[in-house]
């Protein structure tokens, strides 16, 4: 089989799974900038339950108007938000917090699969819980294409008070930038996953925003270095992830995951053994 | 005391911060705290603390653990509600204050250098980056601090007490007429105090107003010509050698 049957050959015959990979190179722009300030402001777990903030809301949207993009997303976004605004509320009081967390991302994922079936069939639970990343369409492109963007900039403009408030938020405080950055990031959080949720599905959404964050910041680069190389993690692991479930007839959804889950294994082995192989060989670590 | 900046002093209270003039002639420098008083939830940090911190004084905060003295400089430094009393202090920008370095995030990607050139923030805000100038005034804030050779190693690798210098240099940095130092000495090596215990003293002779909370009682008595006494209330305010006193009674 030569490289091209292998790698090219997929795309160039098949209109969907060129759309998938579209799909999945804009949220890689996106997720890249998100998941690595997710990662490093320690916020993973609230990602993940964020993502299944938007069950509940995408599972009315379905019972209104069946399985639109449109509906599922705005529902989403509208669940998303009134989640993140709560839990920007009660950050102050972190006693319980992560039980608290827990508890809602249970209820809102039975919630969203209940409304699902209520409704729909067996099929729809699992688009709902896994994605379709082969069936995007072009309004749904679109729409990713779109909210990638938006995020893209955003970060772009708000990248110096999100990044000190990372990881010194008193100083930031202390020096007067009063504006809720921390509730603006976890808007543009939960826009990130209504659009990803899309292809991944409520429960791999996250994937693909944290997992090449997290094998990105295993080589201990700075923010905007951390940031185009989870940028390029998330690109590849589309990439890969999409041809085995090709020629291996996998999910799709799942197999991009894995290869995010590979490269963060890779990543996490190989960053250490360069650790102990820089200072034998006398380079500056 | 000339009255040339009252309308620049920052009167905050009640959970939001207000900007009046006030009558009174003050200078630029001064911290006036009237009846302030916080709360956590039901819980009562601190109430009806009354007195004033002259511009150009260094006073020492003491107080047994729980008496509210980061608490203090928290409301001062405007960054807790008060639940009642108003706090009149220079304005935000003239005003520097350093929490506890326990609040950092030493895994964060970032060096020595950045850290110290976050110092002037007020002079490219959140949207432009810092200038040569800025990065100039930063290695030098390095050197006075005894940094000098370690700029570019990440705030991870190096140790409690180098972090707490590169702190300081970013409060010279700063260069605020107000500084508000939360147990600068915790976790230091005695070579660190005393380098930093020398930038205090310059902050001093320059005119800075310093407040800083301390539990070294030795250093107070040594280095510290005012003091307050807090346990939630105000319990002696004054000349060091008559206020105290009162922390062992």
């Amino acid at each position: 089989m030569s490289a091209h049957t292998l790698i090219v050959a997929p795309f160039e015959s098949l209109a969907f799974m060129r759309a998938a990979l579209v799909a999945c190179l804009a949220l890689a722009l996106a997720n890249g900038v998100i998941g690595t300030l997710l990662v490093l402001r320690r916020m993973s777990l609230d990602g993940d339950v964020l993502g299944h903030a938007v069950m509940p809301g995408a599972a009315v949207g379905f019972l209104y108007a069946g399985p639109s993009p449109t509906w599922l997303s705005l529902g989403g976004l509208a669940s998303g938000l009134a989640v993140a605004a709560l839990a920007a509320l009660v950050a102050g009081r972190q006693a319980r917090r992560d039980a608290g967390l827990v508890a809602f991302y249970l209820v809102a994922l039975s919630l969203g699969v209940v409304l699902v079936a209520w409704r729909g069939s067996n099929v729809d639970v699992m688009r709902v819980l896994f994605g379709t990343v082969l069936a995007i369409d072009q309004r749904a492109l679109l729409q990713i294409a779109a909210a990638s963007s938006i995020i893209l900039l955003a970060i772009a403009a708000l990248y110096r008070p999100l990044a000190v408030g990372a990881f010194d938020p008193a100083f930031l405080r202390a020096v007067g930038a009063r504006a809720p950055y921390g509730l603006i990031f976890l808007a543009l959080v939960v826009l990130a996953l209504v659009v990803g949720f899309q292809a991944f599905g409520t429960l791999l959404a996250v994937g693909p925003m944290l997992l090449p964050a997290a094998a990105a910041r295993c080589w201990g680069l700075g923010v905007a270095s951390s940031m185009a190389l989870a940028t390029g993690f998330g690109m590849a692991a589309s990439v890969a992830g999409l041809l085995v479930s090709y020629h291996a007839n996998l999910p799709s959804g799942p197999a991009i995951v894995l290869a995010a889950g590979l490269l963060f294994g890779v990543s996490l082995i190989a960053s250490n053994f360069w650790r102990r192989l820089v200072p034998m060989i006398g380079g500056r670590n | 005391m000339s009255g040339n900046s009252q309308a620049e002093l920052n009167w905050h209270g009640m959970g939001r911060a207000v900007v009046r003039s006030v009558e009174e002639k003050e200078v630029d420098g001064e911290v006036r705290l009237r009846d302030v008083g916080v709360r956590y939830g039901r819980r009562v940090a601190l109430e009806a603390v009354t007195g004033d911190f002259v511009a150009g004084s260094l006073t020492a905060v003491v107080g047994a653990n729980g008496a509210g003295k980061s608490t203090l400089l928290a409301a001062i430094a405007g960054v807790v509600p008060l639940a009642r009393g108003v706090v009149a202090c220079a304005p935000r920008s003239r005003l520097a204050y350093l929490p506890q370095s326990a609040a950092i995030d030493r895994d964060y990607p970032l060096n020595v250098v950045e850290l110290i050139t976050l110092g002037g923030w007020r002079e490219f805000g959140a949207f432009r980056s810092p200038g040569k100038g800025l990065r100039a005034r930063a290695a030098e804030a390095a050197e006075t601090v005894g940094l000098g050779g370690q700029l570019e190693r990440s705030i991870g690798e190096i140790s409690a007490g180098q972090l707490q210098r590169a702190l300081f240099a970013r409060l010279i940095v700063q260069d605020a007429r107000v500084i508000l130092l939360d147990e600068p000495f915790a976790a230091v090596d005695a070579q660190t105090m005393s380098v930093l215990l020398d930038q205090v003293s310059r902050w001093h002779a320059e005119g800075r107003t310093i407040i800083a909370v301390l539990h070294d009682l030795d250093v107070v008595r040594a280095r510290f010509p005012s003091t307050l006494v807090l346990a939630r209330r105000c319990v002696a305010w004054g000349r060091t050698e008559l206020a105290l006193p009162a922390l062992a009674a």
